[in-house]
């Protein structure tokens, strides 16, 4: 293993200092040392959306992102996503459409979403269906989530 | 020091880190080499990470006609690109179905080229689009079509100390590009899938397909898109379709059996094909 590789970045707007293998990814520097445990591992492999965060404002799944490359960048996790109107519109209609249930993939879900409406802000249930097909959810059936987001967008731009 | 990570600022000195490191590999986006870190297939021990270069970023017009796609040019780049018309839209269609959105705000050109996979999107498309793909090395810059590039599976020319530097397609002529991509679900790598351009080019109308995801690299027959070009009826492209079958060299895995993914190649070229026609309103 290499040495530790000294790491400045901002999260969720502070600043964070880390010493971080070469190979350690920025999911489990955010889980693991910093205990921000809203963004999940669950495939590990940028298939699943689990671990969707933003870097600089930019959707990114944070089990692909190496810690040591995220030097002077600005990362936000669903911690730091809360006082965000987009993300509280998306909350609320997640709740009222029942667009989650185990909620393991919920943090990414929104991340997404909230990517999508910045693009689209009022998408069909296709253009939902292929921004939101990164992010699996295996309890809902999707149909809620579509739901929700497509509500969010009516509210955030009515 | 000969471990960590190294952000070289031009591509000179990415060149010189890599001589010195041999070990070293290069980082672009991470999509797929995080991702092989992460199944601990790759264990680097130094990375050069080509972020900061800026000759790397971002599309640029060439002044003989054509373009420059860096190698840190993101799939979400290319697949909004409005400059890639006509033949050129091949590009964006195929760029738009890589993996899903966040995924196509990470990966790049130069990666997913140097990479190889058989099943991604991008090397059918580029060997339709008759593109050649920019190599650096210490001893400079040379060209080669995308059609050469490619190897082998996960394997191109690319030699030990030097890298991708950018992906060069010819100008765009009237026309259409169109890809096909046949995969289980939304996002995963093509079981199959079907890249071709139909330009207008005087009077005649010349068609060149590439198939992806049956063999070790994309498949291209001149005979084929001899048959292709012109106006041909449904017998030449069947034939067409039987000749990049017969070139095809598919694998059985978990995305289908390699008789399979023969049975999709014409039928998929057809279905290509007719849409290229209708789009360039060359029906005859």
């Amino acid at each position: 293993m290499s040495d530790a590789l000294h790491v400045q970045l901002e999260v969720n707007g502070s600043a964070v200092t880390l010493d971080v293998a070469l190979t350690e990814t920025l999911l489990t520097s955010l889980r693991d040392r910093l205990q921000l445990t809203g963004a999940k591992r669950g495939c590990n492999q940028g298939v699943c959306g689990a671990c969707t965060v933003t870097i600089d404002g930019v959707p990114v799944r944070a089990c692909l992102s190496l810690t040591a490359a995220c030097e002077g960048q600005a990362v936000q996790t669903i911690e730091g996503a809360g006082g965000d109107p987009a993300i509280a519109a998306l909350q609320q209609a997640f709740i009222e459409e029942g667009g989650l249930q185990c909620g393991f993939c919920t943090p990414g879900q929104l991340i997404a979403a909230r990517a999508l409406l910045e693009q689209n802000a009022r998408p069909t249930i296709e253009q939902v269906q292929e921004g939101m097909s990164g992010n699996l959810c295996r309890c809902t059936g999707y149909h809620k989530i579509i739901d929700a987001i497509r509500k969010a967008a009516q509210r955030l731009h009515p | 020091m000969n471990a960590g990570l190294f952000r070289p600022a031009s591509v000179e000195e990415a060149l010189a880190l890599l001589v010195r490191l041999p070990d070293a590999r290069i980082l672009s986006g991470g999509a797929s080499l995080v991702a092989m870190i992460n199944a601990r297939i790759a264990e680097p021990e130094a990375l050069v990470s080509l972020a900061g270069i800026r000759e790397l970023q971002g599309v640029a017009e060439l002044p003989a006609g054509g373009f420059r796609i860096g190698a840190m040019t993101r799939h979400r780049e290319v697949a909004a690109e409005a400059r890639f018309t006509g033949t050129l839209q091949v590009l964006p269609q195929a760029a738009s179905v890589i993996a899903n959105a966040t995924v196509r705000n990470m990966g790049t050109m130069g990666g997913a080229v140097a990479h190889a996979d058989p099943g991604l999107d991008y090397p059918p498309a580029l060997v339709a689009a008759d593109a050649r793909v920019e190599i650096a090395s210490k001893a400079g810059r040379r060209q080669v079509p995308a059609g050469q590039f490619f190897v082998d599976w996960y394997t191109t020319l690319l030699k030990a100390g030097e890298l991708v530097s950018a992906v060069h397609l010819p100008a765009a002529r009237p026309g259409v590009g169109v890809y096909h991509k046949f995969a289980r679900v939304a996002g995963d790598y093509a079981t199959a899938s079907v890249a071709l351009t139909m330009a207008r080019v005087g009077e005649g109308i010349v068609t060149r397909a590439a198939i992806g995801g049956c063999g070790p690299i994309p498949i291209l027959v001149d005979e084929a898109n001899r048959l292709l070009s012109g106006r041909p009826g449904s017998g030449e492209v069947r034939r067409a379709g039987e000749l990049l079958q017969a070139a095809a060299d598919p694998i059985d895995d978990v995305r289908g059996s390699a008789e399979y993914r023969r049975m999709l190649i014409p039928r998929m070229l057809a279905r290509a094909f007719a849409e290229a026609r209708a789009a360039a309103g060359t029906q005859t």
